[in-house]
């Protein structure tokens, strides 16, 4: 059994352009004993992915660490080339975020597992027919189907990819996994699969685990320890319960308010954030009666190669101004194809009725045009939706344009930026998005639908790619909005401590049919269906460990 | 372990058991069924629930059938041809210059004789005739005749095509080779003396005109130094099947080679290391490291096989470009191919071979962005879902 001490370690990236050298991690030390689980907790920038990545030397060449990282007592600085080679994978392996790009595209992934194993076969897996066969114990010990070995990775589900990722790692019985936030871009009951697979074979082979996650819950899920990081420092280390449920530093409370536990009160309409937006209006508004955008007995199809399939059946959804509705579901669920229906993006089966306003939902270009200038759509990744070549005023002044919009331009655009808390907007409005972070790119977002005045905002997952403190901040400002501005927003997230966060009805989908509809407050509190159940119990707890230490 | 347990085909238990789906996709493992065997005594763990990945509704809709692929692909070469089989009729026709009179230019000829020519020609009858007559001629493989060299075009295609296929497929073949292998160890080892010798030298090479790098090479190697024959593809009098006579082609080969593939090898190291360097920081490759490979097998295995992707559609365009191009390079060096037949057909203008050569070199450009639709769906398994 190997141990895993990292030793006063600091890491700094060297540069030669002109931000100079970057210092990711500061004088760390952490200890990782034989068969014991660690989290490491920290938003991106913390330097926790660095500090990991030291662990196997896997950083590059330009990078300078000081202090040791000791693997079973040795330097890992001090080993040649060849014995890191061989300490990689053998000794201690990684599991990646196997749901993006961790899984070479065009390779079977059974042949990835096996070539794990043909540099590491340990006298054992000596043979191709051994190693082959290993690969289908290890797919049957995550619960995949042997046929899956043949597969590519694009076709594979989010989950499965992960599950292959796990056994890649368990393949040459190494002592120590690293997790580098193995659930991230998962839903809930994936995650608890995900987690709940690894934390038993992590637990039964004794193998000590160290994982990193932005999400404090999803940590003390499995892990006994728990250490906070910050701008590359440590901020707290302790047990997994104490640092959880009584922690001690500001930015640990705040890590570990990011994500609200359902049912508790402080936490409803109320995303904690340190920057919480302004609400102005003396008197804010609130949810009304009168309904904006509603569908009656919408249904979606989609020819593939398995046929015709529904992917929406039969949704009846009603949106009033001044609502926050939350969409909830797993992937695949059909919740982004009801979202694209309702702004007329997608074509509905006959029969399917949408309306704005009281009006059917218009089908010429022209009227749509204007439809949409009402309805505005936010889509997940801030970094995606935004042209990196153009500067903010360009992206939000593209809607303006497009709608034909002429007068008082700058002040649309001004005014749009302010209402997304982008103050002051003036020095904004040369940044491109490279200049900006993660939650100022989905202000700017934001802010382009804001410009259009719109009557109802429909988001997709808008904080699911976000760092945890950011994440209240963009929630807050869904909440200013509505009570500002009376607007009336549709919120498509797999993330029920979102609804719980922000919205005053939710509407629970699985497989195209909502399940359950209603006020969060009794949907939330008293789930109904016993998928809503389901849902709710996959949900990480803070400082439960609930998926290891639980018998 | 040598006896399989079951009939791989017997599809008794279908949710199991690679290759049943798609038999052949995995040629590492000739004996699916021994394997499958082993993965079932591994499987009869009772706290395994059954089939969770089934029950997964997110998981991609499997991959189409290469058939219709490859017959959607087929149909959309076979498109293109009938345009430019059209194009090649009617571009011609608008080409300023009577072949006729041109004709009559070079020897005296009485009006009475020039009716005589067009109407042996064709030349008289109305367009949508003409149109109709050089249609069924080239779905009977008859081009027609050349006006300059009173032969069948077909023939004279077939004579000439030869000589510029053996030029180009080696042309070809040197310079993708160079190219991808020279572009890899570019972009591996960035900004390095290496990267940057390569880089600049294919670049000089690919900004010099061809037949002014033809013409000087021609000056040294076969005027100043003798070492190389100035033209032509083999010595008059040697049989080109005798070992003579091939030593003596390869001889005569070497300039023209040498100046399309310094022309051209620039291009595929271009997209070589532009590819790879998209790559090199993509996750899968911490994986590999992570997995203990060394830094050439993370290469070889997993860089090099993606960053392919995008170089084969390009390199497949620009070797249908390459025997075009060697329009130039033929004529530099009387080389006896298509491309100086072409050549000679502009100076006529000799209509009917003008409109062969321009279908033949466009039917091979079609058949190579054909090529590389079908080599791409295999080496990029994404492909297969469209």
């Amino acid at each position: 059994m190997t141990d895993l001490q990292f030793e006063n370690v600091s890491i700094t990236y060297r540069s030669s352009s002109d931000r100079g050298d970057v210092v990711a991690v500061q004088d760390v030390s952490l200890d990782l004993p034989a068969g014991a689980t660690l989290g490491i907790a920290g938003e991106s920038g913390s330097g926790k992915s660095t500090l990991i990545m030291s662990a196997l030397r896997l950083l590059p060449k330009s990078v300078r660490l000081e202090g040791r990282v000791l693997l079973g007592g040795q330097d890992i600085r001090e080993l040649s080339f060849g014995q890191i080679r061989a300490v990689r994978w053998a000794q201690a392996s990684i599991v990646f975020q196997g749901a993006l790009h961790s899984l070479n595209p065009v390779r079977e992934v059974g042949s990835q597992i096996i070539e794990a194993l043909e540099h590491h076969s340990k006298g054992t897996w000596t043979t191709p027919q051994k190693r082959r066969d290993r690969m289908f114990e290890l797919l049957a010990e995550v619960n995949l189907e042997a046929s899956k070995s043949s597969a590519y990775p694009h076709e594979l589900s989010g989950g499965q990819k992960q599950r292959i990722m796990i056994a890649m790692a368990l393949a040459c019985e190494p002592d120590i996994i690293i997790a580098d936030e193995p659930t991230t871009a998962l839903d809930v009951i994936v995650q608890k699969q995900i987690l709940s697979g690894l934390a038993r074979l992590v637990a039964e082979r004794g193998i000590s685990l160290l994982m990193i996650s932005h999400d404090l819950a999803v940590l003390s899920a499995v892990c006994a320890n728990l250490a906070i990081m910050r701008h590359g420092r440590l901020v707290e280390y302790g047990p997994s319960d104490e640092v959880c449920l009584s922690p001690q530093e500001d930015y640990t409370k705040q890590l570990a308010g990011a994500f609200p536990q359902i049912g508790d009160p402080e936490s409803r309409l109320n995303p904690r954030t340190l920057k919480p937006a302004e609400v102005v209006r003396a008197e804010p508004f609130n949810m009304t009666d009168e309904v904006v955008l509603e569908a009656k007995d919408l249904s979606v199809s989609f020819d593939t190669r398995r046929g015709r399939e529904r992917a929406v059946r039969g949704v009846d959804l009603q949106l009033r101004k001044a609502e926050i509705l939350a969409v909830v579901g797993q992937s695949g669920s059909g919740k982004t194809t009801l979202a694209r229906s309702l702004l007329g993006l997608q074509e509905v089966e006959a029969g399917s009725q949408l309306s704005f306003a009281g009006k059917a939902l218009p089908k010429k270009a022209k009227e749509l045009r204007a439809f949409r200038r009402k309805v505005q759509m936010i889509l997940q990744d801030p970094a995606g939706s935004l042209n990196p070549k153009r500067s903010v005023y360009e992206a939000v002044v593209e809607g303006l344009k497009v709608q034909g919009i002429r007068d008082r331009e700058y002040e649309r655009v001004i005014g749009a930026l302010e209402a997304a808390e982008l103050t002051p907007a003036e020095d904004y409005l040369e940044s491109t998005p490279q200049e900006l972070s993660g939650g100022q790119r989905q202000r700017v977002v934001i802010a382009g639908a804001l410009a259009l005045d719109p009557k109802v905002l429909i988001a997709d997952e808008p904080v699911a790619s976000l760092d945890a403190s950011v994440r209240g901040e963009i929630l807050s400002l869904f909440l200013a909005l509505k009570k500002n501005l009376g607007m009336s927003a549709l919120i498509i997230t797999h993330d029920l401590g979102l609804a719980w966060n922000i919205a005053d009805t939710v509407a629970v989908m699985k497989r195209g049919e909502i399940v359950e509809y209603g006020e969060v407050d009794r949907v939330l509190s008293d789930p109904q269906h016993e998928y809503t159940q389901e849902l709710l119990a996959a949900v990480p707890r803070l400082g439960s460990q609930s998926l290891v230490r639980n018998e | 372990m040598s006896t399989p347990t079951h009939d791989p085909h017997s599809g008794d238990r279908p949710d199991r058991g690679p290759g049943t789906s798609n038999p052949g996709t995995d040629p590492t493992n000739p004996s699916p069924a021994s394997a499958r065997g082993s993965a079932a005594t591994a499987d009869a763990d009772p706290a395994n629930p059954a089939n969770p990945a089934t029950a997964d509704m997110d998981e991609p809709p499997a991959g189409g059938s290469f058939t219709r692929y490859f017959l959607r692909k087929l149909g959309g070469a076979a498109t293109s041809m009938v345009l430019v089989i059209v194009l090649g009729f009617f571009a011609f026709r608008m080409l300023p210059g009577d072949p006729v009179l041109k004709i009559a230019k070079e020897r005296p000829m009485s009006p009475a004789q020039i009716a005589e020519l067009r109407s042996q020609y064709g030349l008289d009858k109305p367009v949508i005739v003409q149109f109709w007559d050089y249609l069924v001629g080239i779905v009977t493989g008859d081009l027609g005749e050349s006006y300059v060299y009173r032969k069948s075009v077909s023939a004279l295609i077939g004579e000439y095509l030869g000589p510029t296929l053996l030029l180009t497929a080696t042309a070809a073949v040197i310079a993708i080779v160079l190219g991808l292998w020279l572009g890899q160890i570019s972009a591996w080892r960035r900004n390095s003396l290496f990267d940057k010798l390569a880089s600049s030298t294919s670049l000089i090479f690919w900004s010099v005109p061809t037949f002014w790098l033809g013409l000087i090479l021609l000056m040294i190697f076969g005027g100043t130094l003798q070492w190389l024959p100035t033209g032509g593809m083999i010595t008059p009098g040697l049989d080109p099947w005798s070992p003579a006579g091939i030593i003596d082609v390869i001889k005569h080969l070497i300039l023209p080679v040498i100046s399309l593939v310094a022309v051209v090898y620039a291009q595929f190291l271009m997209i070589m290391r532009a590819s790879l360097l998209e790559e090199m920081n993509e996750d899968y490759l911490t994986t590999a490291r992570a997995k203990g490979l060394t830094e050439d097998e993370v290469r070889r295995r997993h860089a090099v096989p993606n960053a392919l992707l995008p170089t084969v559609t390009v390199v497949f365009l620009h070797i249908g470009g390459l025997i075009a191009g060697a329009v130039t390079v033929e004529a530099v060096f009387s080389w006896p191919g298509l491309g100086k037949l072409t050549f000679e057909a502009i100076r006529g203008p000799d209509l009917p071979l003008l409109q062969g050569t321009f279908v033949v070199f466009s039917a091979i450009i079609i058949v190579m962005n054909l090529a590389a639709d079908i080599v791409y769906r295999f080496l990029d398994p994404r492909v297969r879902r469209a």
